[in-house]
């Protein structure tokens, strides 16, 4: 079997332009919750770029300057934007069964995501650098060490907590969100449950 | 014989005019301005960190307190456990959580070494001793290091009843008379040394090697125990408080915390020694459940029931029912079984016969009731 063949074969399958970009929908796509999707895609854009500018200028520069302040809050507020879209998002799709027809798997990455962002945005609150980091630090180290991930990670470890945040996490979310995304697209939006005959 | 599947394509139903990357873009702008918009208003919250000068120079009492604890053994860290150190002079460790056994702090040693009383008195006093030519501190550390067990802990004891009367006074602490032997000297410059701001720095020494100081462990650790949770506990930032799940300052904090924060507030979570252990373990079977809805019978119809996708999809099943596409759709029992009526499906679709709710539009679509639609 060459593999390469059957690659591009599938992809060109299940991922044409149509799926890929669309510009025409089913007609039952009419309501708000389907722009949670994208709200969460928006903010998660804004939470990347306004990430790496305060990793391109180091962590103490949003501690002390006023244009580093100014960009942390602009972190703080996408972030905020981003659970807020996500979880509606996820609710949204919990009430109309996104999983059904051969939907599982996208379920799966999204609800991953929903974990993994949790674990990302708790090591940003311990990259802040103020009491709440400090504290939340000291605090959930008996979590983590009682879980029994003080085998591979040391929450006081400040080296470790902000490279998982800046780099390892963000990579895998990246992955995740456009695999989330491919999925959607390869497979279509969930069809309605079935409306109530009436005898 | 495999089972003939009904393959419910979304491009099979009517379709509309969408503009995804007009959506996209919308999307990203509104996010921008409302971003932007809070950030420049607002600003986000910042509280800067409690340095171990600050409460030497504000409590001396405290600071001096907290070093006791560490040289003594009585400090939570000193009898922490793994992955810190194995307890106090053999004395078993304090903190070790375990659910019926199941430890698996334990399973790793001790991979981040803290010995509280070399780590945070005696190394750092060393270190200060040499750098000041200070000849009576080291030979005060000297003096208490050559000494039995025995004797250190009697020092010891004097010194932590002498500190529950102690006062300061300009900056430094005053003791009743007593037999401290080395240990009033030592306290005496620990204090010091902590005013002087030096401490963290020899701290900050112990655990990185060479120049540079990415862990921070040693530092965080002295003041995690009575200082740090009464300054917590004025700010309602406790574990009991929902501490973690909002900021100290009037600013949303990391609600989506909440089913963790809230294990906190009722017992057993809340009264157990393994406590955080529960919680992790709590959240890591509701978080798998989360992930397998789609498999859970029971849970996987949850949706189906309750009425909250009429509300979503409230446009397409009026149209539906205007156009009475389901009463004379061909699928209407198979319908009812989520498309699975293989029988029936197969059977119709071969001749000819269409689903009530794929076929063309004839009527059009009640008017759409919100602005937005998309599609991710």
């Amino acid at each position: 079997m060459n593999w390469t063949r059957a690659l591009r074969t599938k992809a060109s399958e299940q991922l044409t332009w149509d799926d890929l970009l669309p510009s025409e929908q089913p007609v039952y796509v009419s309501s708000l919750v389907y722009s949670l999707g994208v709200l969460t895609l928006s903010s998660f854009v804004i939470v990347v770029a306004s990430g790496v500018i305060m990793a391109s200028k180091g962590a103490l520069w949003y501690q002390t300057s006023s244009l580093g302040d100014f960009f942390r809050s602009i972190h703080f507020w996408s972030v905020q934007a981003f659970f807020f879209a996500m979880t509606m998002h996820l609710v949204a799709q919990f009430f109309m069964g996104g999983w059904r027809e051969g939907r599982a798997f996208t379920w799966i990455l999204g609800a991953l995501l929903f974990g993994l962002s949790v674990v990302e945005a708790f090591t940003g609150y311990l990259s802040r650098g103020d009491f709440f980091s400090q504290w939340n630090q000291v605090q959930s180290k008996d979590a983590f060490n009682g879980a029994g991930v003080d085998g591979f990670l040391n929450v006081l470890n400040n080296g470790q907590i902000y490279g998982i945040h800046i780099a390892v996490l963000p990579l895998i979310l990246l992955l995740f969100v456009g695999w989330h995304v491919l999925e959607v697209r390869r497979k279509g939006v969930v069809p309605p449950y079935q409306a109530k005959v009436s005898k | 014989m495999k089972k003939a599947h009904f393959s419910r394509d979304t491009l099979r139903f009517p379709q509309k005019d969408f503009d995804m990357v007009k959506e996209g873009t919308i999307s990203l702008g509104i996010v921008a301005v409302v971003v932007l918009g809070l950030a420049a208003a607002f600003g986000a919250p910042y509280r800067p960190a409690i340095t171990n000068q600050q409460i030497a120079q504000s409590n001396p009492v405290l600071f001096a307190q907290t070093a006791m604890g560490d040289l003594d053994g009585t400090g939570a860290m000193a009898q922490y456990g793994p992955p810190y150190n194995n307890g106090f002079h053999g004395q078993p460790p304090q903190s070790t959580q375990s659910i019926a056994g199941f430890s698996p702090e334990t399973w790793w040693g001790t991979p981040y070494p803290l010995n509280t009383a070399q780590d945070d008195v005696l190394q750092p006093l060393t270190m200060l001793a040499k750098a000041s030519n200070n000849a009576n501190l080291l030979s005060a550390v000297q003096q208490y290091e050559a000494a039995p067990f025995s004797q250190q802990m009697k020092w010891d004891q004097n010194m932590e009843k002498a500190l529950t009367k102690a006062t300061a006074q300009g900056g430094q602490l005053v003791l009743p008379t007593g037999d401290y032997g080395p240990v009033s000297t030592l306290i005496s410059a620990e204090v010091s040394l902590g005013q002087s701001g030096l401490f963290s720095g020899a701290l900050n020494r112990e655990t990185n090697q060479g120049v540079y100081r990415y862990n921070v462990q040693n530092d965080l650790l002295f003041l995690q125990g009575a200082t740090l949770h009464k300054i917590a506990g004025q700010l309602n930032m406790k574990g009991e408080q929902w501490g973690i799940n909002h900021d100290e300052q009037a600013y949303p904090g990391p609600w989506w915390l909440t089913p963790y924060t809230f294990l906190y507030q009722i017992p057993p979570w809340s009264v157990s020694s393994a406590g955080d252990e529960m919680a992790a373990y709590t959240v890591a079977i509701l978080f798998l459940l989360l992930i397998l809805v789609p498999f859970i019978p029971g849970l996987n119809k949850v949706s189906r029931i309750l009425p909250v996708h009429r509300l979503i999809w409230r446009d397409w099943y009026k149209h539906l029912e205007q156009t009475g596409a389901c009463s004379t759709c061909p699928f209407k029992e198979g319908c009812a079984k989520e498309f699975r009526d293989a029988t029936a499906a197969v059977a119709a679709s071969q001749n000819g016969e269409v689903p009530g709710c794929y076929r063309p539009l004839s009527h059009p679509l009640p008017s759409p009731t919100t602005v937005a639609s998309h599609t991710v």
